[in-house]
């Protein structure tokens, strides 16, 4: 055993030295995903905000103008130009400068405070942003709605309808989408850090030569496979307590639940991703495949993981890859841990998820490691066991020619011909 | 320069691409993948939206209102019975929104008074506190209305007609398709980056400064090899989005790989660039990832619109190729516009392909470390 921890120890020392003698590697590994974290969980989050609008008023009524007025109190639309005609503002929607047209048309003013004939507002929202058109129209909408009530209550009538909706949002009282989008930041971090390190490990060592060196040493496959993943999983830990540091001093994002239990149930996700980045670098020959390998399996995660569209609206197809989606079982950890404040018992079945996922590759990653560390080895392997099916088959036919009964494979040699030879006694 | 050493340059790049199965794949059909991937996502409906109803009230009046909430198909309606419940179930996940009938609903509604209705929301996703509010404020209007008929205003005294230019509102894959052609393209964009990370960690580029070609020839014929081989590319891309998911196609197909070329020398000339600064291929990718992965999904204006007030961040986003080309992709598939109407990304994009590809072409040194 005692052995067995120095070899492992050997091969974890040689990772760690070789990562901290490439400075640009270990600072890009230890402090851009602070750093990245911080700028963009800054920029981002806000939803749709200060939209430039152009506004075409006809009108120019004093009602017109209040409507205006509200308009670009919003947090969502800022007015960008005024323009004479919806023409002008859609050839300037056309160009891409303006995200929606609101149009008060002649007669708004009038026809608002005139009890007989509703008055008309017309929205053009640029449909080449889905988020974008429905945010605006929504904004507007909103704003007709205020309207509405101020009136209403001027007339002395209920305001609105008889119910209204009074919301309350828990965990995140202002509906700000910052924690949002930076507990997924930080998840995605973490993802592609550890990814991308055990990705190449084992197609650098081939693309460099030195594959060849390790596999004279008496370093067993599995130990090998200990002896990369520990400097991993160390990175991937440490990436992930310092960046919930940041989150939690510099964004004010609370940790409610046990950080203990978050970095325990990290360490399936991040031995899941060592498992993905294992296969990945004993299938690609050069580290120009595994990245791309890399990426095209990080775009699969995301399209899972109800970042873009929440994991409820999901096509039913993509639902079912969600369940075995690591970045989407996560996600609900760290989400449920840090803004819910849930424990255990309520994640037992991500967490549980989440560890029959990193089982499930790690299993693959042992199956094609039994197979040999080439990149052939797979079709070498298939290539042995074709030709050995057809051997077997070519004397099955030659033995079972003349006899009916099946001959065991093997059992039924073909007697060598001195065997044969009878001696007959006169 | 001369042509020949450039084109042998070129020459040797295709076969490393060519030679492999797995990269030809990778450089060539794994955009229109990953497009496909991706734009699978995103369904003109949106998914049910789970709810914890506590009726207090318990009248008629309540048990109709809550009958509107279940028999839409925009709810799963689940009953909960108290605070401490809905608590759980919202740690649960079990639920994305509450709904509370408080005592005295139909008293105060039948004094023709605004009746309170309280509604607690899971806030952190924010897509689907959003979706649950408007849903749920539709549903309090509809419900005004087929009571009240007996309102005093007999017309809303406002109405807004709302329309989404060049698509219909349903239409969500095909508005979003366009604006992520940009991201699958960082794949042949990454490899160039590693190409160039290889030669130095192998070591072949000693053997090259051994050979008469320049630094620009050598950069120039990797910088076309992959622009190319990207360009190639397009064309899968293009017909998944058309054929595929049939997103309209409006514009003029020339005009879009021209900017995508100008795009594709802009993106390979900043993955040259790290390839310069970088000793390893691993270095490299860490890098690269760092600059089109996260950001490609949050900065380039492919989700939500870049904020043009917060300069910081509008700095950082126009930095990027991608986010012109976001804007570039959505203008031709859907607007139809022409090079004077997108003259603004266009321009941008040939600005940042020349600092890129200037940055690249300094910063290579033809020297051993």
């Amino acid at each position: 055993m005692q052995v067995i921890f120095n070899r492992i120890w050997g091969l974890v020392k040689k990772e760690l030295l070789q990562l901290s003698r490439d400075k640009l590697l270990l600072a890009f590994v230890l402090v851009a995903p602070l750093l990245e974290l911080t700028l963009m969980g800054g920029l981002t989050g806000g939803g749709v905000q200060n939209l430039p609008l152009a506004v075409v008023d006809l009108d120019r009524s004093r009602a017109s103008r209040e409507l205006i007025t509200r308009l670009d109190q919003t947090d969502e639309l800022l007015i960008k130009t005024y323009e004479d005609s919806v023409a002008q503002a859609q050839e300037q929607m056309q160009s891409g400068q303006i995200g929606v047209i609101v149009v008060a048309p002649p007669g708004y003013g009038e026809a608002l405070t005139d009890p007989q004939q509703p008055a008309e507002v017309q929205v053009i929202a640029d449909g080449s942003n889905h988020v974008v058109s429905s945010a605006a129209i929504g904004t507007v909408e909103n704003v007709a709605a205020e309207i509405v009530q101020n009136l209403t209550a001027r007339y002395g009538v209920a305001s609105g309808g008889p119910v209204e909706m009074r919301f309350a949002a828990r965990f995140n009282a202002t509906l700000d989408g910052q924690p949002g989008a930076i507990t997924m930041m930080l998840g995605l971090i973490v993802y592609q850090v550890t990814l991308i390190i055990a990705a190449q490990s084992f197609t650098r060592e081939r693309e460099l030569g030195t594959m060849e060196q390790l596999r004279v040493t008496p370093l067993g496959r599995l130990e090998l496979i200990a002896g990369k993943a520990i400097p991993t999983l160390l990175v991937g830990l440490v990436d992930c307590l310092l960046m919930t540091g940041v989150a939690v001093a510099w964004f004010d994002i609370p940790v409610r639940g046990s950080l203990l239990l978050l970095m325990l149930l990290t360490v399936p996700f991040i031995l899941t991703q060592i498992g993905w980045g294992t296969l990945i670098s004993l299938v690609s020959r050069t580290q120009q495949q595994a990245m791309l390998f890399v990426f095209a399996l990080a775009m699969l995660e995301i399209a899972c993981s109800g970042f873009l569209v929440p994991a409820s609206s999901l096509p039913e197809t993509m639902r079912l890859l969600s369940h075995i989606s690591s970045v989407q079982h996560y996600m609900v950890i760290l989400r449920g841990v840090m803004l819910r404040g849930a424990g255990i018992g309520v994640l037992w079945q991500s967490a549980l998820a989440l560890s029959g996922i990193a089982l499930g590759v790690a299993t693959l990653a042992w199956l094609r490691l039994w197979l040999g560390l080439d990149t052939d080895s797979l079709k070498q392997r298939i290539q042995i066991w074709r030709h050995i099916y057809r051997r077997n088959r070519r004397r099955r036919r030659q033995v079972g020619s003349g006899t009916r009964r099946r001959p065991r494979l093997g059992a039924q040699k073909p007697r060598p011909a001195y065997v044969d030879v009878r001696v007959e006694e006169r | 320069m001369s042509i020949l050493r450039f084109t042998s340059v070129l020459v040797k790049e295709y076969r490393h691409i060519l030679r492999e199965p797995r990269t030809l794949w990778m450089v060539f059909l794994s955009p229109a993948f990953v497009l496909i991937a991706l734009s699978m996502i995103f369904t003109s409906g949106n998914g049910r939206i789970n709810l914890a109803l506590w009726d207090e009230d318990r009248t008629p009046l309540s048990r109709q209102f809550a009958a509107t909430l279940s028999g839409d198909d925009d709810f799963s309606v689940s009953y909960a019975s108290d605070y401490k419940e809905i608590e759980t179930l919202l740690v649960k996940r079990d639920i994305d929104a509450a709904l509370i009938i408080p005592p005295g609903f139909a008293d105060t509604i039948q004094n023709d008074d605004t009746a309170p209705v309280q509604v607690i929301l899971d806030g952190v996703d924010t897509l689907v506190a959003g979706q649950a509010t408007g849903s749920l404020l539709g549903h309090a209007a509809d419900f005004g209305v087929t009571l009240s008929r007996q309102l005093s205003l007999s017309t809303l005294p406002l109405k807004v007609h709302s329309q989404s230019a060049y698509l219909p509102d349903a239409a969500e894959r095909e508005s979003m398709i366009p604006g992520l052609i940009p991201i699958v393209f960082s794949l042949p964009v990454m490899a160039a980056a590693l190409a160039l990370a290889r030669e130095r960690e192998t070591g072949s580029l000693e053997s090259l400064i051994a050979t008469p070609v320049r630094g620009l020839e050598y950069l120039g014929g990797k910088l076309i090899a992959y622009v190319t081989a990207a360009l190639v590319g397009l064309l899968p891309v293009w017909l998944t989005t058309t054929l595929l998911f049939h997103v309209p196609f409006r514009g003029n197909l020339l005009l879009l790989l021209l900017l995508a070329t100008d795009f594709l020398l802009a993106s390979v000339g900043m993955a040259l660039f790290i390839g310069n600064l970088v000793r390893s291929q691993q270095t490299a990718t860490v890098v690269a990832l760092f600059i089109f992965f996260v950001p490609g999904f949050f900065l380039t204006g492919m989700i939500d619109p870049i904020d043009t007030t917060d300069l910081l961040g509008a700095a950082f986003s126009y930095a990027l190729p991608s986010t012109h080309f976001v804007s570039i992709c959505r203008a031709i598939f859907l607007k139809g516009a022409t090079l004077s109407e997108m003259y603004r990304p266009a321009l941008a994009l040939l600005i940042l392909s020349i600092i890129w590809m200037g940055l690249g072409t300094l910063t290579f040194k033809k020297r051993m470390r």
